[in-house]
């Protein structure tokens, strides 16, 4: 039977292919003896061994077989000789391809630092996402996700009003805790020292951590500012092999920084953020000369070395393990940093093994986090992380990554393993002695002292539980809590009256309608996997209800793989999305803003 | 080159001949690998306290030699050593074709004999096992390609045939068997051809994969590995 012709994808992949080849490349790609040496070293082969096509040499040899047919010797004269009489013909062999690129690796580099040739086989793994990615075959939620960076600047689609407001609401938060106006977070401020490029993921699921990193620069008397344009620190470029994408976005915080004549970028906590701005978006965006840039991981170990900031490490008493971003430590070297600054905040920490460069994957690298469709693989793939978390014996896991966070969070409850996940800027921020720091002691002379909060002085843990649970942020608020597991139900209700709300429960779908129309609630707390009518059909049907679909909804779910599935709907998307286990603190004032946003657009 | 009958002086000629066309093919290689535009990073350095290209280079490129430094070897300490039995083979039968040719004497001697023999016979042990592995394994079975094969086979043929060639030309047969050594030459001389065009010209990239992911971690700060 003769071999169908060459679709014209497959032709503009190869094409495309012959743009993309340099030297090491080109070296990785002829340089592979098929030894089978990366075989145990990728966490997706030691959960799979019933699947031979886990091993990083075949996940590599699709994009090898093309370069061989078309550029190899020996290849082209007789391809079926070096393996390359198999190289993809027709649009479903891609869809095969797209398969193994996106939902087999997370381009953790692992194979890479243990090949005896010094085969990069990430690399080229994420070169056949780009041939892919080019022709258009990518998973859904990489599509919509390079969509929203192409388009809005950031790969969550956060609109500029949206992340303005998140940093004005953090502001009030900071001055709430603080009683004075000082730490207000600066945006654009020209001529600050530090533009401060976070992941949008801090404004969507996780505002807390800008509070944090705001209280620590007000701190340490930091002159710093966040931009209102190229603040997004992520690139999905490197997940999805564009490196247009990629060099647009670290293009748009490099345009910004000079704009502003800040003398530094300072990057949020995210592994592949530091990655791709730091480094990748230097090259892909041909810059002649790299802007000077560091982690806010450096930045705090700094402030405390100088003596800026003052911490406490007995406010961090709990065991705690460190999980080493991918990109932070194999492809950027960084990982003795943020164990010397756990060191200093903590009192209790217990090292993970293997770690540093040699650390596992938590499973949500490569933008697989945005793949719904192979979380069931990616969540067998985290036993290997699971068991050496395990066998830390720790009560938190800290990691610099908010994907890591994400990752590490499935993770966690797909094995039950009863840990929390911080990120040093929490631990910092906790230990903050703040009338020992910097912006107390230099200030000049005669000007007024603002008071030091409890909850900020040393030793005041307890003193300050109290204030937290006496406030009351939805005083006069109603909230229908649509679970289907009674006990989730309690601790939310409890959780919402204990902030002043007034509650009601629902159990499923139906349910959440029938009272959605007659209680009225100021938000809807809802559960998306419920028997009878799931939490995904109720959302589309309160949002096509007339009367009902200005409800704010927030979602609060323990499956992160149904993000994607509730943001597909042709329907406006929910209000907030929480993933349990939640955060009692983070709850409440997830929830009061997202009311008190609506209240705003509504007058 | 000695003339003790004209087919081994045929052999001995081909062997030459063999050898400046593998050297001919070889520089075309290294000629089209370096037409490729070098890949230049120009971000900074990745961690001043650990940045070094060349530290990072040199790490890499003698990683061979310190089975610690990569988990792959270090779990698989048994395999690393085959590996090492293996390429010391692959020295002791290129020793044993070019000397047969330019020191004859040498090749005869018995302590030449018998360390090249045994590395030669052991070579042998670990290529039949590579065989198995490779045949039998599902993953290496997934992977192999018909040029990984046979490049295989053809490497235990000539591990075989060197054992029982260095073992006649140093008598420990009791008599020394020309034909032996003429067949050992000319399977090396076909070698000699093969091998620009097979997936054995790794070595002749070996260096420069090395020393390249070396240098790129190394200014990035991951190279050498840190563990603790």
């Amino acid at each position: 039977m003769s071999k169908p012709a060459k679709t014209h994808k497959i032709k503009m992949m190869e094409e495309q292919l012959a743009k993309k080849l340099n030297r090491q490349v080109v070296g990785s790609l002829v340089g592979c003896v098929h030894c089978g040496m990366c075989n145990d070293c990728c966490h997706y082969v030691l959960t799979h061994p019933d699947d031979p096509k886990m091993t990083p040499s075949y996940k590599a040899d699709q994009v090898r077989k093309l370069f061989k047919a078309n550029h190899d010797w020996t290849g082209s004269v007789f391809p079926w000789w070096v393996g390359a009489d198999k190289v993809p013909l027709t649009d479903d062999d891609l869809d095969t391809l797209k398969d193994i690129a996106f939902g087999t690796c997370t381009n953790c580099r692992r194979c890479t630092i243990n090949c005896p040739m010094g085969v990069d086989t990430a690399t080229l793994n994420r070169l056949m996402r780009g041939l892919l990615t080019n022709v258009g075959v990518m998973p859904e939620g990489v599509r919509v996700v390079s969509k929203d960076q192409w388009e809005l600047g950031n790969q969550m689609g956060v609109l500029k009003e949206d992340y303005i407001d998140t940093l004005e609401w953090m502001s009030e938060e900071l001055e709430e805790d603080l009683g004075h106006g000082e730490a207000e977070i600066p945006i654009d401020k020209a001529g600050a020292k530090i533009m401060y490029a976070i992941n949008p993921r801090e404004v969507k699921y996780d505002p807390r951590t800008i509070k944090e990193a705001a209280l620590i620069f007000w701190a340490a008397g930091e002159d710093w500012t966040m931009p209102s344009e190229g603040w997004d620190n992520t690139n999905f470029g490197l997940f999805s092999g564009d490196d247009g994408l990629g060099g647009a976005s670290a293009k748009r915080e490099y345009d910004k920084a000079r704009e502003l004549g800040v003398d530094k970028i300072v990057i949020s906590e995210c592994g592949h953020g530091y990655r791709s701005t730091r480094h990748e978006g230097v090259n892909w965006s041909g810059e002649a000369e790299a802007f000077p840039m560091e982690s806010s991981v450096l930045t705090m170990l700094r402030y405390i070395k100088e003596g800026k900031i003052v911490v406490d490490p007995t406010k961090n008493p709990q065991r705690m393990t460190f999980h080493d971003s991918c990109n932070n430590a194999r492809s950027c070297g960084f990982y003795e940093e943020p164990r010397e600054l756990l060191r200093l905040v903590s009192t209790d920490f217990q090292e993970m093994y293997p770690n540093r460069a040699e650390g596992f994957c938590c499973t949500g690298g490569g933008g697989a986090m945005s793949m719904s469709e192979y979380t069931p693989r990616r969540l067998k793939s985290g036993e290997v992380k699971a068991n050496q978390i395990k066998e830390t014996g720790a009560e938190v896991v800290v990691t610099s990554c908010h994907n890591c966070v994400d990752g590490l969070g499935d993770v966690l409850k797909h094995y039950e393993i009863g840990c929390e996940i911080k990120q040093l800027v929490d631990l910092v921020a906790n230990a903050l002695v703040v009338e020992e720091c910097a912006v107390m002691k230099n200030r000049p002379a005669g000007a007024p002292m603002p008071e030091v909060p409890d909850a900020l002085k040393p030793d005041a843990e307890e003193a300050a539980a109290p204030a937290v649970a006496a406030s009351t942020p939805l005083a006069g608020r109603r909230v229908l809590v649509v679970d289907d597991e009674e006990d989730i139900r309690t601790f939310l209700v409890t959780v919402f009256e204990d902030a002043g709300a007034e509650t009601m429960e629902a159990a499923d779908g139906d349910e959440c309608i029938e009272k959605a129309k007659t209680f009225k609630p100021d938000l809807i707390s809802l559960d998306l996997s419920m028997p009878g009518k799931s939490g995904v059909d109720a959302f589309v049907e309160l949002r096509r209800t007339e009367g009902l679909q200005e409800i704010p909804v927030c979602v609060v779910t323990g499956h992160p793989e149904f993000r994607q599935v509730i943001y597909d709907r042709p329907v406006a998307p929910p209000e907030g999305y929480l993933n349990k286990p939640v955060d009692e603190d983070k709850l409440v004032s997830y929830v009061a803003h997202i009311i008190e946003a609506k209240d705003e657009k509504a007058n | 080159m000695h003339e003790s009958s004209s087919l081994l002086h045929t052999a001995e000629v081909v062997h030459w001949a063999a050898l400046i066309i593998m050297a001919v093919v070889y520089s075309l290689r290294l000629r089209w690998l370096f037409k490729f535009k070098p890949g230049a990073d120009k971000s900074a350095p990745g961690n001043p306290n650990y940045t070094d290209k060349k530290k990072g280079a040199f790490y890499s490129l003698f990683n061979v030699a310190m089975p610690w430094s990569m988990e792959s070897t270090r779990k698989g300490f048994t395999f690393y050593l085959t590996f090492v039995i293996f390429h010391i083979g692959v020295v002791a039968g290129i020793a044993l074709a070019f000397l047969s040719t330019v020191a004859p004497n040498l090749v005869a001697n018995p302590i030449f004999a018998w360390i090249c023999g045994t590395s030669l016979f052991l070579a042998f042990l670990v290529a039949i096992y590579r065989v198995f592995r490779r045949l039998l394994k599902p993953v290496m079975k997934l992977i192999s390609t018909p040029d990984d094969y046979f490049s295989l086979l053809m490497l235990t043929a000539w591990f075989g045939l060197g054992a029982v060639t260095q073992a006649h030309v140093a008598g420990v047969a009791g008599y020394e068997n020309i034909n032996l050594l003429v067949a050992y030459l000319f399977l090396t001389s076909f070698f000699l051809i093969y091998v620009p065009f097979s997936k054995i010209s790794h070595y002749l990239y070996y260096p420069f994969t090395r020393i390249w992911i070396g240098r790129a971690l190394g200014h990035r700060g991951s190279y050498p590995i840190a563990r603790g």
